[in-house]
């Protein structure tokens, strides 16, 4: 048996002549050779497999990169929501304040030439009965300033700072203020607490009930005619008729007050 | 078998390159020649003609070419490639810059020839045999530069100098 076993450099020599051969098949078949058909067949999937990874490669990047992006741009709109959100309610607030800053002035046009407006910056309305405003010394504010809320008295400055000063309302337990009926002779003194009554009318005085009560200023501290409250049911306690009273001035929803100057001359 | 990791890191390269997400002229490098330069510093010029031929005939396929002139391109390339480095005793980037050089011109030229020869033509101009020697170049250098890093990296000289300063 004849064993061939061509040269190398011939080896290579009839392969180029066979590549050549097969070259020319595949250029001059209009349709595409056995070969190149046999060869498409086993080729093809190797390049749709690659680009298929490729694809997918490209597509996890693309995506990874979309979704970093995706992510910093939902954190900086959480940012920016929540900070817009703090400055809406601040503004917000500063709205409604301004409006009852507005509605004071007109609510009290007599009393703006010697009257300041005041922020309310703190206040407890149950414990010490106290609230404290961002006005003080330092703005013209002075002990014994009536202050005013948006329906009627609220109470007098107590304490004084530089920039701030503290207010007793009317309900605290020591607080008091000369007052009036509408309609009715006579002055009666009305003392705070949790329930603020008039004290001092004659017995057996005919009190209707939701009478308004006015300041009259004898105690020397509010101007006369300032709406304290609305009369209760009355009673007849020893020598005077003691009347509840409803006060008109609500501390909890005063965002804005106004500060009168002090009516006594004395005042620091 | 350094070879044989040489040419599948070529062949993926060939198949990304003309990835939509590679700079587009990249797409006329043919990384795979440099299988056949690589071959001809270790095989001797058959041996090498013989490594074209298979990296030729890859090309064809990687590129839907008509397979067969890329083949008998790749096959002179390598024997070119071969005998011009041993004439001129080309190393170090020389030789990978030279040697594409030749690779290149070969294939495209033998290409051309075989291609006019059966009545075709090759599926670009004489800008895209350009670009193809202008990428692969580029890629060759880029190769060249990395072995002389690595050499450098590797040098008995670099080796004894760092002894000498742990002493």
């Amino acid at each position: 048996m004849v064993r061939l076993r061509p040269r190398a450099d011939v080896s290579l020599l009839l392969t180029c002549l066979a590549l050549y051969v097969a070259s020319a098949a595949q250029i001059r078949a209009v349709r595409g050779s056995a070969l190149t058909t046999g060869l498409f067949a086993l080729w093809s999937p190797v390049p749709k497999l690659a680009a298929s990874v490729v694809e997918v490669w490209d597509n996890w990047v693309v995506g990874r990169h979309d979704l970093d992006t995706t992510l910093e741009r939902y954190a900086a709109l959480r940012l920016e929501v929540a900070r817009l959100r703090e400055a809406n309610q601040v503004l917000a607030s500063d709205v409604l304040a301004l409006r009852q800053g507005s509605a004071l002035l007109a609510g009290f046009p007599s009393l703006v030439d010697r009257s300041t407006v005041a922020r309310v910056i703190t206040r407890d309305v149950l414990v010490s009965h106290t609230m404290r405003l961002d006005r003080g010394r330092l703005d013209g504010i002075r002990l014994d300033s009536p202050v005013l809320g948006e329906h009627g008295v609220l109470g007098r400055v107590d304490q004084l700072a530089d920039r701030s000063c503290r207010v007793q309302l009317l309900s605290h337990p020591s607080a008091a203020a000369a007052a009036r009926l509408v309609d009715l002779a006579g002055e009666g003194l009305l003392l705070g607490g949790d329930r603020p009554n008039i004290t001092g009318l004659p017995p057996y005085l005919e009190v209707p009930v939701g009478a308004l009560v006015l300041t009259t200023g004898s105690e020397g501290i509010y101007p006369p005619g300032l709406l304290l409250g609305e009369t209760g049911e009355a009673r007849t306690e020893g020598l005077f008729t003691v009347v509840p009273v409803r006060l008109a001035a609500r501390p909890t929803e005063a965002l804005v007050v106004l500060v009168l100057a002090p009516e006594s001359a004395g005042a620091r | 078998m350094r070879l044989l990791l040489l040419l599948l890191v070529a062949a993926l390269a060939q198949l990304a390159l003309p990835s939509v997400r590679v700079w587009a002229p990249l797409a006329a490098c043919r990384p795979l020649l440099l299988v056949t330069v690589a071959a001809a510093r270790t095989l001797t010029p058959l041996g090498a003609a013989w490594v074209g031929l298979g990296v030729g005939l890859l090309i064809d396929l990687l590129t839907d070419q008509a397979v067969g002139p890329g083949g008998i391109g790749g096959a002179l390339a390598g024997l070119a490639v071969s005998v011009t480095a041993r004439r001129f005793e080309l190393t170090g980037p020389l030789f990978w810059i030279v040697g594409v050089v030749v690779a290149v011109l070969t294939t495209e030229i033998v290409a051309t020839v075989v291609l006019f020869s059966l009545g075709g033509s090759l599926g670009h101009g004489w800008r895209g045999s350009v670009a193809t020697l202008a990428t692969t170049g580029a890629v060759a250098l880029v190769v060249a530069a990395a072995e002389r890093a690595w050499l450098a990296w590797q040098s008995p000289t670099r080796r004894r100098r760092r002894m000498l300063n742990r002493l």
